[in-house]
Protein backbone atom coordinates (compact mmCIF):
# COMPACT_ATOMS: atom_id res chain seq x y z
CA UNK A 1 0.00 0.00 0.00
CA UNK A 2 2.69 2.48 1.03
CA UNK A 3 4.93 2.14 -2.08
CA UNK A 4 1.86 2.60 -4.29
CA UNK A 5 0.90 5.71 -2.33
CA UNK A 6 4.43 7.09 -2.69
CA UNK A 7 4.45 6.31 -6.41
CA UNK A 8 1.20 8.24 -6.89
CA UNK A 9 2.56 11.27 -5.02
CA UNK A 10 5.87 11.01 -6.90
CA UNK A 11 4.00 10.94 -10.22
CA UNK A 12 1.99 14.04 -9.31
CA UNK A 13 5.12 15.83 -8.05
CA UNK A 14 7.03 14.97 -11.24
CA UNK A 15 4.14 16.18 -13.42
CA UNK A 16 3.94 19.43 -11.48
CA UNK A 17 7.71 19.97 -11.65
CA UNK A 18 7.60 19.33 -15.40
CA UNK A 19 4.74 21.82 -15.74
CA UNK A 20 6.77 24.37 -13.74
CA UNK A 21 9.78 24.20 -16.06
CA UNK A 22 7.64 24.32 -19.26
CA UNK A 23 5.19 27.01 -18.22
CA UNK A 24 5.95 30.54 -19.40
CA UNK A 25 3.47 32.60 -17.40
CA UNK A 26 4.97 33.80 -14.19
CA UNK A 27 1.84 33.51 -12.06
CA UNK A 28 1.24 29.94 -13.30
CA UNK A 29 4.81 29.04 -12.42
CA UNK A 30 4.15 30.46 -8.93
CA UNK A 31 0.98 28.36 -8.63
CA UNK A 32 2.82 25.22 -9.68
CA UNK A 33 5.59 25.99 -7.19
CA UNK A 34 3.10 26.25 -4.34
CA UNK A 35 1.49 22.91 -5.24
CA UNK A 36 4.92 21.35 -5.65
CA UNK A 37 5.90 22.31 -2.09
CA UNK A 38 2.91 20.39 -0.71
CA UNK A 39 3.57 17.34 -2.86
CA UNK A 40 7.28 17.20 -2.01
CA UNK A 41 6.61 17.58 1.71
CA UNK A 42 4.09 14.75 1.43
CA UNK A 43 6.54 12.64 -0.55
CA UNK A 44 9.54 12.99 1.77
CA UNK A 45 8.05 13.54 5.22
CA UNK A 46 5.25 11.01 5.39
CA UNK A 47 6.78 7.70 6.36
CA UNK B 1 -2.74 21.08 -19.08
CA UNK B 2 -2.10 24.15 -21.22
CA UNK B 3 0.87 23.96 -23.55
CA UNK B 4 3.37 26.78 -23.07
CA UNK B 5 3.37 27.60 -26.78
CA UNK B 6 -0.38 28.32 -26.58
CA UNK B 7 0.09 31.44 -24.46
CA UNK B 8 1.87 34.71 -24.91
CA UNK B 9 5.56 34.70 -24.16
CA UNK B 10 6.79 36.60 -21.15
CA UNK B 11 9.44 39.19 -21.46
CA UNK B 12 12.75 38.05 -20.08
CA UNK B 13 13.56 34.40 -19.50
CA UNK B 14 10.76 32.09 -18.31
CA UNK B 15 13.29 29.32 -17.69
CA UNK B 16 15.16 31.58 -15.29
CA UNK B 17 11.94 32.33 -13.41
CA UNK B 18 11.20 28.58 -13.29
CA UNK B 19 14.62 28.06 -11.73
CA UNK B 20 13.88 30.85 -9.28
CA UNK B 21 10.59 29.19 -8.28
CA UNK B 22 12.31 25.79 -8.05
CA UNK B 23 14.80 27.34 -5.63
CA UNK B 24 11.90 28.80 -3.63
CA UNK B 25 10.27 25.36 -3.55
CA UNK B 26 13.50 23.81 -2.25
CA UNK B 27 13.86 26.50 0.44
CA UNK B 28 10.21 26.19 1.53
CA UNK B 29 10.52 22.40 1.69
CA UNK B 30 13.73 22.62 3.69
CA UNK B 31 12.52 25.07 6.34
CA UNK B 32 8.97 23.79 6.75
CA UNK B 33 10.20 20.18 6.58
CA UNK B 34 12.74 20.86 9.33
CA UNK B 35 10.01 22.38 11.50
CA UNK B 36 7.67 19.49 10.73
CA UNK B 37 10.25 16.87 11.67
CA UNK B 38 10.72 18.38 15.12
CA UNK B 39 7.17 17.26 15.93
CA UNK B 40 8.50 13.71 15.94
CA UNK B 41 11.29 14.48 18.39
CA UNK B 42 10.53 13.27 21.89
CA UNK B 43 11.38 15.84 24.57
CA UNK B 44 13.69 14.58 27.31
CA UNK B 45 12.30 13.45 30.65
CA UNK B 46 14.79 13.42 33.54
CA UNK B 47 13.74 10.69 36.01
CA UNK B 48 14.54 11.27 39.66
CA UNK B 49 17.42 9.41 41.36
CA UNK B 50 14.73 7.16 42.83
CA UNK B 51 14.31 5.46 39.46
CA UNK B 52 14.85 1.71 39.68
CA UNK B 53 14.73 0.82 36.01
CA UNK B 54 13.76 2.48 32.74
CA UNK B 55 12.13 0.23 30.21
CA UNK B 56 10.11 0.48 27.05
CA UNK B 57 6.59 -0.69 26.42
CA UNK B 58 7.96 -3.07 23.80
CA UNK B 59 9.72 -4.98 26.61
CA UNK B 60 6.25 -6.26 27.51
CA UNK B 61 5.14 -6.83 23.92
CA UNK B 62 8.18 -7.17 21.60
CA UNK B 63 6.28 -6.67 18.30
CA UNK B 64 5.87 -3.02 19.35
CA UNK B 65 9.63 -2.45 19.17
CA UNK B 66 10.66 0.03 16.50
CA UNK B 67 7.09 1.21 15.94
CA UNK B 68 5.76 4.71 16.73
CA UNK B 69 3.73 3.13 19.53
CA UNK B 70 6.75 2.23 21.64
CA UNK B 71 7.23 4.51 24.64
CA UNK B 72 9.37 4.79 27.80
CA UNK B 73 8.23 3.16 31.04
CA UNK B 74 9.75 4.35 34.33
CA UNK B 75 9.68 1.96 37.29
CA UNK B 76 10.29 3.19 40.84
CA UNK B 77 10.57 0.52 43.51
CA UNK B 78 11.09 1.01 47.23
CA UNK B 79 13.12 -1.03 49.72
CA UNK B 80 9.98 -2.25 51.52
CA UNK B 81 7.41 -4.56 49.95
CA UNK B 82 4.03 -3.10 49.12
CA UNK B 83 1.56 -2.74 46.30
CA UNK B 84 2.08 -1.70 42.69
CA UNK B 85 0.48 1.35 41.11
CA UNK B 86 0.43 2.36 37.45
CA UNK B 87 0.24 6.07 36.56
CA UNK B 88 -0.58 6.70 32.93
CA UNK B 89 -0.23 10.10 31.27
CA UNK B 90 -0.58 11.06 27.63
CA UNK B 91 -3.36 8.65 26.70
CA UNK B 92 -4.75 11.72 24.94
CA UNK B 93 -1.75 13.94 24.07
CA UNK B 94 -3.95 17.04 23.73
CA UNK B 95 -4.63 16.86 27.49
CA UNK B 96 -1.39 18.31 28.87
CA UNK B 97 -2.19 18.18 32.59
CA UNK B 98 -2.22 14.36 32.55
CA UNK B 99 1.10 14.14 30.73
CA UNK B 100 2.73 16.84 32.86
CA UNK B 101 1.58 15.24 36.13
CA UNK B 102 3.17 11.96 35.07
CA UNK B 103 6.40 13.83 34.18
CA UNK B 104 6.39 15.68 37.52
CA UNK B 105 6.03 12.40 39.41
CA UNK B 106 8.76 10.71 37.35
CA UNK B 107 11.17 13.59 37.95
CA UNK B 108 10.61 13.91 41.71
CA UNK B 109 9.51 10.78 43.53
CA UNK B 110 11.36 8.31 45.69
CA UNK B 111 9.61 5.18 46.85
CA UNK B 112 9.64 4.09 50.47
CA UNK B 113 7.33 1.12 50.04
CA UNK B 114 5.89 -0.66 47.04
CA UNK B 115 6.29 0.15 43.37
CA UNK B 116 5.08 2.84 40.96
CA UNK B 117 5.14 2.37 37.19
CA UNK B 118 4.88 5.63 35.22
CA UNK B 119 4.14 5.88 31.50
CA UNK B 120 4.09 9.61 30.63
CA UNK B 121 3.36 9.19 26.89
CA UNK B 122 0.92 6.31 26.70
CA UNK B 123 0.01 7.13 23.10
CA UNK B 124 3.44 8.19 21.82
CA UNK B 125 2.20 8.41 18.23
CA UNK B 126 -0.43 10.97 19.24
CA UNK B 127 2.35 13.33 20.35
CA UNK B 128 3.77 13.48 16.80
CA UNK B 129 0.91 15.43 15.22
CA UNK B 130 -1.76 17.98 16.06
CA UNK B 131 -5.54 17.73 15.94
CA UNK B 132 -6.57 18.64 12.38
CA UNK B 133 -8.58 21.81 11.69
CA UNK B 134 -8.10 23.07 15.24
CA UNK B 135 -5.21 25.49 14.78
CA UNK B 136 -3.73 24.12 17.99
CA UNK B 137 -0.28 25.31 19.02
CA UNK B 138 2.42 22.74 18.38
CA UNK B 139 4.16 23.37 21.68
CA UNK B 140 3.94 25.08 25.03
CA UNK B 141 6.71 26.24 27.36
CA UNK B 142 6.98 25.70 31.10
CA UNK B 143 9.45 27.96 32.89
CA UNK B 144 11.69 26.03 35.28
CA UNK B 145 14.18 27.33 37.82
CA UNK B 146 16.77 27.58 35.05
CA UNK B 147 15.32 27.96 31.57
CA UNK B 148 12.11 26.81 29.95
CA UNK B 149 11.13 23.26 29.08
CA UNK B 150 9.20 22.90 25.84
CA UNK B 151 6.61 20.19 25.42
CA UNK B 152 4.59 19.05 22.45
CA UNK B 153 0.85 19.49 22.47
CA UNK B 154 -0.25 16.42 20.58
CA UNK B 155 -3.56 15.17 19.26
CA UNK B 156 -6.28 13.12 20.91
CA UNK B 157 -5.67 10.11 18.70
CA UNK B 158 -2.87 8.17 17.00
CA UNK B 159 -1.15 9.89 14.05
CA UNK B 160 -2.93 8.84 10.80
CA UNK B 161 0.51 8.58 9.21
CA UNK B 162 1.14 5.68 11.60
CA UNK B 163 -2.32 4.11 11.34
CA UNK B 164 -4.32 4.60 8.19
CA UNK B 165 -7.01 4.46 6.88
CA UNK B 166 -9.77 4.71 9.49
CA UNK B 167 -12.63 2.26 9.04
CA UNK B 168 -16.11 3.66 8.43
CA UNK B 169 -17.32 1.95 11.59
CA UNK B 170 -14.92 0.77 14.27
CA UNK B 171 -15.73 -2.27 16.41
CA UNK B 172 -13.29 -2.18 19.30
CA UNK B 173 -11.82 -5.21 21.10
CA UNK B 174 -14.62 -4.98 23.66
CA UNK B 175 -17.22 -5.28 20.91
CA UNK B 176 -18.40 -1.64 21.09
CA UNK B 177 -19.39 -0.04 17.77
CA UNK B 178 -17.87 3.41 17.38
CA UNK B 179 -17.16 6.09 14.76
CA UNK B 180 -14.20 5.27 12.49
CA UNK B 181 -11.81 7.84 14.01
CA UNK B 182 -12.09 6.08 17.38
CA UNK B 183 -9.96 3.28 15.89
CA UNK B 184 -7.05 5.61 16.76
CA UNK B 185 -8.24 6.43 20.29
CA UNK B 186 -6.18 4.54 22.86
CA UNK B 187 -8.89 4.93 25.46
CA UNK B 188 -11.33 2.98 23.31
CA UNK B 189 -8.89 0.22 22.37
CA UNK B 190 -8.52 -1.79 25.61
CA UNK B 191 -7.83 -4.60 26.22
CA UNK B 192 -6.19 -4.38 22.81
CA UNK B 193 -5.41 -6.97 20.17
CA UNK B 194 -1.94 -8.49 19.61
CA UNK B 195 -2.54 -8.50 15.85
CA UNK B 196 -4.71 -5.39 15.68
CA UNK B 197 -3.98 -1.87 14.51
CA UNK B 198 -1.19 0.17 16.14
CA UNK B 199 -3.47 1.68 18.80
CA UNK B 200 -4.85 -1.75 19.71
CA UNK B 201 -1.31 -3.14 19.94
CA UNK B 202 -0.33 -0.30 22.30
CA UNK B 203 -3.40 -1.09 24.43
CA UNK B 204 -2.46 -4.78 24.38
CA UNK B 205 1.10 -3.92 25.47
CA UNK B 206 -0.21 -1.81 28.36
CA UNK B 207 -2.36 -4.74 29.48
CA UNK B 208 0.73 -6.97 29.26
CA UNK B 209 2.62 -4.41 31.40
CA UNK B 210 -0.18 -4.42 34.00
CA UNK B 211 -0.01 -8.20 34.25
CA UNK B 212 3.80 -8.48 34.17
CA UNK B 213 4.40 -5.82 36.82
CA UNK B 214 1.57 -7.07 39.03
CA UNK B 215 -0.24 -3.73 38.99
CA UNK B 216 -3.03 -3.52 41.56
CA UNK B 217 -4.17 0.07 41.08
CA UNK B 218 -4.16 1.84 37.71
CA UNK B 219 -4.60 5.61 37.45
CA UNK B 220 -5.26 7.08 33.99
CA UNK B 221 -4.82 10.88 33.88
CA UNK B 222 -7.06 12.85 31.53
CA UNK B 223 -8.62 16.23 30.86
CA UNK B 224 -12.00 17.09 29.42
CA UNK B 225 -13.72 20.12 27.93
CA UNK B 226 -15.55 22.35 30.45
CA UNK B 227 -18.87 21.66 28.69
CA UNK B 228 -18.42 17.88 29.10
CA UNK B 229 -20.37 16.44 32.05
CA UNK B 230 -17.68 13.97 33.18
CA UNK B 231 -15.30 16.56 34.60
CA UNK B 232 -13.45 17.19 37.85
CA UNK B 233 -14.20 13.55 38.35
CA UNK B 234 -12.92 10.23 39.58
CA UNK B 235 -14.26 7.61 37.18
CA UNK B 236 -13.90 4.23 38.84
CA UNK B 237 -14.34 0.55 38.05
CA UNK B 238 -16.46 -1.29 40.61
CA UNK B 239 -13.25 -3.01 41.80
CA UNK B 240 -12.14 0.44 43.02
CA UNK B 241 -15.44 1.80 44.36
CA UNK B 242 -14.35 1.87 48.04
CA UNK B 243 -10.96 3.28 47.11
CA UNK B 244 -12.43 6.03 44.93
CA UNK B 245 -15.11 6.95 47.48
CA UNK B 246 -12.52 7.21 50.27
CA UNK B 247 -10.26 9.32 48.06
CA UNK B 248 -13.15 11.58 47.06
CA UNK B 249 -14.05 12.26 50.69
CA UNK B 250 -10.44 13.17 51.43
CA UNK B 251 -10.30 15.47 48.39
CA UNK B 252 -13.59 17.14 49.29
CA UNK B 253 -12.30 17.73 52.80
CA UNK B 254 -9.32 19.53 51.25
CA UNK B 255 -11.72 21.78 49.36
CA UNK B 256 -11.23 20.08 45.99
CA UNK B 257 -14.54 19.36 44.33
CA UNK B 258 -14.32 15.90 42.73
CA UNK B 259 -17.31 13.94 41.47
CA UNK B 260 -17.59 10.19 41.63
CA UNK B 261 -18.56 8.58 38.33
CA UNK B 262 -19.08 4.82 38.13
CA UNK B 263 -17.64 3.25 34.98
CA UNK B 264 -20.65 2.06 32.93
CA UNK B 265 -20.36 -1.73 32.42
CA UNK B 266 -21.60 -1.48 28.82
CA UNK B 267 -19.12 1.21 27.77
CA UNK B 268 -16.34 -0.96 26.40
CA UNK B 269 -12.74 -0.27 25.54
CA UNK B 270 -11.97 2.37 28.17
CA UNK B 271 -9.18 2.03 30.72
CA UNK B 272 -11.47 2.29 33.75
CA UNK B 273 -13.61 -0.55 32.37
CA UNK B 274 -11.19 -2.97 30.71
CA UNK B 275 -8.30 -2.70 33.19
CA UNK B 276 -10.75 -3.84 35.85
CA UNK B 277 -12.55 -6.46 33.75
CA UNK B 278 -9.59 -7.94 31.86
CA UNK B 279 -6.83 -7.61 34.47
CA UNK B 280 -8.89 -7.49 37.67
CA UNK B 281 -7.15 -4.39 39.00
CA UNK B 282 -8.59 -1.32 40.71
CA UNK B 283 -8.94 1.16 37.86
CA UNK B 284 -9.53 4.90 38.23
CA UNK B 285 -9.54 7.69 35.64
CA UNK B 286 -9.10 11.33 36.68
CA UNK B 287 -10.53 14.25 34.69
CA UNK B 288 -9.68 17.95 34.97
CA UNK B 289 -11.23 20.82 32.96
CA UNK B 290 -9.19 21.99 29.97
CA UNK B 291 -10.49 24.91 27.93
CA UNK B 292 -7.85 24.45 25.21
CA UNK B 293 -9.51 21.37 23.77
CA UNK B 294 -13.14 22.32 24.28
CA UNK B 295 -15.52 23.18 21.44
CA UNK B 296 -16.48 26.62 22.77
CA UNK B 297 -12.99 28.10 22.98
CA UNK B 298 -11.78 31.16 21.14
CA UNK B 299 -8.40 31.32 19.42
CA UNK B 300 -6.23 28.31 20.36
CA UNK B 301 -2.82 29.27 21.68
CA UNK B 302 -0.08 28.16 24.03
CA UNK B 303 -1.32 30.85 26.44
CA UNK B 304 -4.74 29.18 26.51
CA UNK B 305 -3.07 25.84 27.34
CA UNK B 306 -1.05 27.38 30.18
CA UNK B 307 -3.34 30.12 31.55
CA UNK B 308 -6.65 28.48 30.71
CA UNK B 309 -8.36 31.86 30.27
CA UNK B 310 -11.02 32.19 27.58
CA UNK B 311 -13.74 34.84 27.30
CA UNK B 312 -16.07 32.52 25.40
CA UNK B 313 -15.95 29.93 28.17
CA UNK B 314 -16.46 32.74 30.65
CA UNK B 315 -19.63 33.70 28.80
CA UNK B 316 -20.75 30.08 28.51
CA UNK B 317 -20.37 29.75 32.29
CA UNK B 318 -22.57 32.82 32.82
CA UNK B 319 -25.18 31.20 30.56
CA UNK B 320 -25.05 28.03 32.66
CA UNK B 321 -23.68 25.88 29.85
CA UNK B 322 -20.66 24.45 31.67
CA UNK B 323 -20.21 21.76 34.27
CA UNK B 324 -17.47 23.65 36.15
CA UNK B 325 -17.17 27.23 37.38
CA UNK B 326 -15.24 29.34 34.84
CA UNK B 327 -14.35 32.91 35.78
CA UNK B 328 -12.00 35.55 34.36
CA UNK B 329 -9.07 33.81 36.05
CA UNK B 330 -9.71 30.71 33.89
CA UNK B 331 -8.50 27.25 34.88
CA UNK B 332 -4.71 27.35 34.52
CA UNK B 333 -2.52 24.34 33.86
CA UNK B 334 -0.93 24.63 37.31
CA UNK B 335 -4.36 24.16 38.95
CA UNK B 336 -5.16 21.21 36.71
CA UNK B 337 -1.83 19.53 37.44
CA UNK B 338 -2.35 20.27 41.16
CA UNK B 339 -5.75 18.55 41.01
CA UNK B 340 -4.21 15.47 39.40
CA UNK B 341 -1.43 15.36 41.98
CA UNK B 342 -3.98 15.70 44.78
CA UNK B 343 -6.02 12.91 43.17
CA UNK B 344 -3.04 10.56 42.93
CA UNK B 345 -2.02 11.34 46.53
CA UNK B 346 -5.56 10.74 47.81
CA UNK B 347 -5.78 7.43 45.96
CA UNK B 348 -2.44 6.30 47.45
CA UNK B 349 -3.65 7.35 50.93
CA UNK B 350 -6.87 5.40 50.41
CA UNK B 351 -4.95 2.34 49.27
CA UNK B 352 -2.87 2.52 52.46
CA UNK B 353 -6.01 2.85 54.55
CA UNK B 354 -8.05 0.11 52.86
CA UNK B 355 -5.34 -2.43 51.99
CA UNK B 356 -2.45 -1.69 54.38
CA UNK B 357 -0.39 -4.63 53.16
CA UNK B 358 -0.45 -3.31 49.58
CA UNK B 359 0.30 0.32 50.40
CA UNK B 360 2.61 2.39 48.20
CA UNK B 361 4.45 5.14 50.09
CA UNK B 362 6.27 7.83 48.15
CA UNK B 363 8.38 10.84 49.04
CA UNK B 364 9.32 13.89 47.06
CA UNK B 365 6.13 14.25 45.04
CA UNK B 366 5.22 17.93 44.72
CA UNK B 367 2.16 18.77 46.77
CA UNK B 368 -0.92 20.17 45.09
CA UNK B 369 -0.65 23.37 47.15
CA UNK B 370 2.99 23.88 46.14
CA UNK B 371 2.24 23.37 42.44
CA UNK B 372 -0.71 25.72 42.65
CA UNK B 373 1.50 28.33 44.33
CA UNK B 374 4.71 27.99 42.30
CA UNK B 375 3.59 26.29 39.08
CA UNK B 376 4.75 22.91 37.77
CA UNK B 377 7.98 24.40 36.42
CA UNK B 378 9.33 24.82 39.96
CA UNK B 379 9.43 21.01 40.20
CA UNK B 380 10.63 20.17 36.73
CA UNK B 381 14.26 19.37 36.03
CA UNK B 382 15.85 22.34 34.20
CA UNK B 383 16.56 21.66 30.52
CA UNK B 384 20.00 20.22 29.73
Amino acid sequence: MRPIYHLIVFYLAAQTAWYLVREEKLWKQAGAAMVLVLLLLRLFLVK
Amino acid sequence: MRKPEDGPKLKGTPRLSALFFAALVAAACFFSGREFRTMRAEEAIYPSPGLTVARHLSDYFPPLQGTPGDTPVYIFEGPAKGGTVLVLGGTHPNEPAGFLTAVLLAENIRIVRGKIVIVPRANASGFTHSDPQEGSPQRYDIATTSGARTFRLGARVTNPVHQWPDPTIYVNPGGQTLAGIEARNLNRAYPGRPDGNLTERVAYALMALIKAEGVELGIDLHESAPEYPVINALVFHENASDLAATAQMALQSEGLDFRLEASPPNLRGLSHREWGDAAGIMAVLLETPNASHGRLKGRPSAALVIDGRDKFYERAAKLGRLFVPFGPEGIPLKDRVARHLAGVAALLDSLRELVPGRAVDIEGAPSAAAVRASGPGAFLHPPK
